[in-house]
């Protein structure tokens, strides 16, 4: 989407009637962030500075309503989005283990993306199924019971699919 | 009105209020850290908690209304517990860090906390830790001592209209930040100094300098802009070391913006004058007071006593200095030298709204109402940022919006007020009269104002007749904005139930005119107003005043030379006495001035520092800068208010009116003004103001003239227009201002900055027909194209080297071209 054709009243609908302009506008924002994040995989600097100017809203609060959310990033995310578990279950399990052996294998630590922009190496709370600790997620794919040969095969799985 | 008790006490307020206001407004104090009239509350720091009978939990006061017969209990053992749990938690992240923080002595928290007790809670956490962000130039930003109670976040969106922070992140970790917590940038209005209730924001110019308890504050009126807020200034040993606002003090009820609460150390720059100078051949020299007194008794002397002698004698009064310095140079002028040959910058600003005023509505006096706005159903601006030039009177106008106003803004730039407008009409530069014009003559064909009244109105017909020429498709085609938007201004104006009209007029700003304001009053005439919708502030500190007092060519008997026989015209006069005023820097046309200038037999310049027409003069006195000496000074309002000298004089600086005084001694006459108070006395026996109410109306038909038009050599048009930073040149001395804005950049469009191959931050060389300078380059979507808007405050950046007045009361747009450097 490009910021300059951003249409509050059509993105806000019926609401918009009932609230100021002021809120409208608010209103808006994570529908924006949601889009602009679709098209770019993050919320760059100078979108949101456009997005600022556009709604005329001060920058500082548009980042202060983005960087409540943990959904929005602003800096590049790698093309493979990789997840650690390290809730109860898969910590009890080794996730520890896990995650050390991708930030060795990457040279990247947890929160951090590849220079070339391949992965990001992420943690997480729970993914759901604790039967398979410990867990890991690709993307939207869920890899579990990872042993050491399993491990090889996600450190190949993430490798592989950059080309 | 509703009636509740609190504490015993029955007390009265407005429905809608909450119950803190109540007390507040009763002289019952409920302690609290993040509440604040201005903004919306926001019931976060949970510390006016209170007891209501009938009601279990404690509500927080601040965000509970007053209800009618509502018992309040503020101070029992049950919320002083509550209050003192609060205060606990917050001293978990808090650091207990007052012996480095300039804010203790005067810190809200930690009043607080020596009255609750418990410093040492029962939680251990790890603190935040976070160094001092230092990385803006004003504003230090220690995000550990934050207890966000966001009242630096929601004064400076709400209030200030800027927004420049944000609480960022979530949870714990929420800090209040700049966006991406880059450096702060913003207004530097420094208002969120005054409202943090903690070290977390702090006045970085004033870091590490004293000890708030160890300050003298002393309350004086601010040298800058026609607002006249009060400051409330922090002296040590004989120096000042801050300014800042007290809430619901003076005019602006505490509220100040940058140039007020960082300018004043314009008084420390380097160059102040500290003995009299004297030229001998080419170089100036220090003398004593004697010598240079005696030495402008005898030229001037001699010079009287020629044929003509007092006619070819003038003199230049100042805004910046006191009614009572400007009081004794008319004094000096009339009883010493027997001329009114006297006028000041205010030739080309506000002498000229009175002029105008004076012919449509009879006036004999111009105030302006700096809450004007609030209220009103339309506010319209033409081609000005009062936000900028009047920072104070800004805010009003930004609450009126708020608060339900409809601000109509007709300016090619964008500026704060076009961010916060109802309705943007990006005109192009210098077309407002014709936009006037325009809106006049779709009132008239739309009948909407009352026919029988206006046309009974002197100069109607005219008036009728000469909007023929302004058709909304011939206004398109001058100012460039669409029919639609021209005729829905003119329809929103006109419909509304009341109504006014704001702009500057400033010998610093080129785009309006005399016109502009005949324009304006035909408006408000033809809706059936008087002058009192027209809100045209002075320009400076005492610019009213300095009228007022007779810095006029027309306040005496006879009419004397103007500004501009006296600058512009070489062998006009042969002697002029300059008082607190650079000509050189401050008016247009550099070069001609300084021919001038070095035509006459004797210059005399009396000013605090050393400028640029201070160099050219004969003799140089030496002046106290206004926190030196005691005086008056006017505000746009035509409120008169006390300064106060609170340290001592630079050298051998004397005040003003001192120097005339001494002077005229030495002269042989006695001026019989011995003392200040017998000076006041004095002018009030003179000086009598006159009501401004009339009811005269006269309409003034005018047409829409611009400056040079661009063409093939010079095709951009120059705008000047002032910057938030500065106010007249004085405040360029400023080293603090200095941090943020310290030259004048010129802004011009990417498309023009394209076309002329210039790129963002490069050095350029503009030359219009009456000279050329360099200056760097800013390329702006803020501005249009077709233009370059550039501030003439900074006298080393010689912008006056470019432009030229208008001597007839026209605009004086130049055109430039710019060359990469």
């Amino acid at each position: 989407m490009r910021v300059e054709d951003l249409d509050v009243n059509e993105m806000i609908g019926d609401v918009g009637k009932i609230i100021c302009e002021h809120d409208r506008k608010k209103g808006v924002l994570i529908h924006a962030f949601q889009k602009i994040q679709q098209d770019y995989g993050y919320l760059p600097g100078e979108v949101l500075m456009t997005l600022s100017k556009k709604l005329s809203l001060p920058l500082a609060e548009i980042y202060s309503v983005a960087s409540f959310y943990k959904q929005f990033h602003f800096s590049p995310r790698g093309k493979k989005v990789v997840r650690v578990c390290m809730g109860t279950a898969c910590h009890v399990r080794g996730a520890k283990n896990v995650l050390n052996a991708l930030e060795d294998e990457f040279g990247i630590k947890q929160g951090e993306t590849t220079d070339d922009l391949a992965m990001t190496l992420e943690t997480v709370g729970c993914v759901g199924c604790c039967g398979l600790a410990p867990v890991a997620t690709i993307n939207e794919d869920v890899v579990g019971d990872i042993g050491k040969k399993k491990l090889e095969l996600l450190v190949k799985a993430i490798k592989e699919e950059e080309k | 009105m509703i009636e509740l008790t609190i504490n015993g006490k029955k007390v009265k307020t407005e429905k809608g209020k909450t119950i803190l206001q109540a007390a507040l407004s009763n002289g019952i104090k409920i302690p609290n850290l993040c509440y604040d009239k201005r903004v919306v509350p926001f019931g976060g720091c949970r510390v006016c908690v209170v007891e209501i009978e009938g009601q279990r939990k404690l509500e927080a006061s601040c965000a509970t209304l007053a209800g009618d017969g509502m018992v309040v209990l503020t101070d029992t053992p049950k919320v002083r517990r509550a209050r003192q749990a609060v205060l606990e938690f917050m001293l978990v992240h808090h650091p207990l860090d007052c012996p480095v923080c300039d804010k203790a002595g005067e810190c809200d928290l930690q009043e607080l906390v020596y009255e609750y007790g418990k410093p040492d809670g029962r939680f251990v956490r790890e603190k935040k830790h976070s160094p001092p962000d230092t990385k803006g130039p004003l504003v230090e930003l220690t995000a550990n001592r934050c207890i966000l109670c966001g009242k630096c976040v929601r004064l400076c969106s709400e209030y200030q209209g800027r927004g420049a922070l944000g609480f960022i992140g979530r949870g714990f970790s929420t800090v209040v930040q700049p966006a991406f917590g880059e450096a702060i940038e913003c207004d530097y209005c420094g208002q969120c100094i005054d409202i943090c209730p903690t070290g977390a924001l702090l006045n970085k110019s004033f870091k590490y300098k004293a000890r708030p308890w160890s300050l003298e504050e002393k309350d004086t009126i601010c040298p800058f802009c026609s607002c006249g807020c009060t400051l409330t200034l922090g002296i040590r040993e004989g120096k000042i070391l801050r300014s800042r606002g007290k809430e619901d003090l003076g005019v602006s009820g505490g509220n100040l913006c940058g140039r007020g609460r960082f300018g004043f150390d314009y008084i420390y720059s380097e160059n102040r004058l500290k003995t009299p100078f004297i030229r001998k051949e080419a170089n100036l020299e220090p003398s004593t007071w004697d010598e240079a007194l005696a030495y402008i008794s005898d030229r001037l002397k001699y010079i009287l006593s020629n044929a003509n002698g007092s006619e070819s004698v003038g003199a230049i009064g100042s805004h910046r200095c006191t009614n009572e310095d400007n009081f004794m140079l008319r004094k000096f002028m009339q009883n010493v030298v027997g001329s009114d040959n006297m006028d000041s910058s205010s030739a080309l600003g506000f002498s000229r709204v009175r002029k105008a005023l004076n012919m449509v509505f009879g006036l004999k006096d111009h105030t302006i109402d700096m809450k004007s706005p609030i209220g009103k159903d339309v506010i319209l601006i033409i081609e000005s940022d009062l936000s900028v030039t009047h920072p104070v009177f800004g805010l009003n106008i930004l609450k009126a919006k708020r608060e339900g106003a409809k601000l109509i803004v007709a300016d090619s730039k964008e500026t704060k007020l076009t961010k916060h407008s109802t309705q943007w009409s990006r005109i192009k530069q210098g077309t407002g009269v014709a936009f006037l014009n325009g809106i006049m003559k779709v009132i008239v064909d739309k009948g909407l104002f009352n026919r029988e009244v206006a046309s009974g109105i002197t100069g109607f017909s005219e008036l009728e007749k000469s909007l023929e020429a302004y058709s909304p498709e011939k206004v398109t085609e001058i100012t460039g904005i669409s029919s639609e938007e021209l005729i829905g201004a003119a329809e929103t104006l006109a419909k509304a139930k009341s109504r006014i009209l704001s702009f500057t007029l400033s010998p610093s700003e080129n785009t309006k005119c005399i016109d502009t304001i005949l324009a304006a009053s035909n408006l408000v005439i033809l809706l059936g107003e008087g002058p009192e919708s027209l809100q045209i502030p002075a320009e400076y500190a005492n610019t009213y005043g300095a009228y007022s007092m007779g810095i006029r060519p027309d306040a005496g008997k006879s009419e004397g030379k103007n500004l501009f026989d006296m600058l512009y015209v070489s062998g006009s006069i042969n002697a002029l006495y300059i008082m607190g005023e650079d000509p050189v820097s401050v008016l247009p046309y550099k070069s001609r001035i300084i021919k001038t200038l070095k035509s006459l037999e004797l210059l005399i310049v009396q000013d605090i520092a050393l400028t640029e027409t201070a160099k050219l003069a004969h003799v140089i006195l030496p002046a106290s800068s206004w926190a030196e000496k005691d005086g008056t000074f006017t505000n746009a309002e035509g409120v008169t208010q006390r300064v106060y000298k609170l340290i001592d004089s630079t050298g051998e600086a004397l005040p003003d009116w001192q120097i005339l005084r001494n002077l005229s001694s030495a002269m042989g006459t006695d001026m019989a003004a011995g003392t200040l108070e017998g000076l006041s006395n004095e002018i009030k026996k003179t000086i009598r103001s006159e009501k401004a109410t009339s009811n005269k109306r006269t309409f003034h038909p005018v047409l829409y003239s611009r400056g040079e038009e661009p063409d093939n050599e010079y095709p951009l048009s120059l705008v000047t227009r002032d910057i938030l930073q500065h106010s007249g040149t004085m405040s360029t001395r400023s080293k603090t201002l200095n941090l943020v804005s310290s030259e004048a950049i010129i802004e011009m469009n990417e498309r023009d900055a394209k076309r002329f191959g210039i790129s963002d931050n490069s050095h350029v060389k503009v030359i219009s027909r009456r000279g050329a300078v360099y200056l760097r380059a800013a390329v702006s979507d803020e501005v249009p194209d077709g233009a370059v808007y550039v501030p003439a405050h900074f006298p080393h950046s010689g912008i006056s080297t470019l432009t030229s007045p208008s001597i007839h009361g026209g605009i004086a747009m130049e055109t430039v071209r710019v060359e990469a450097a």
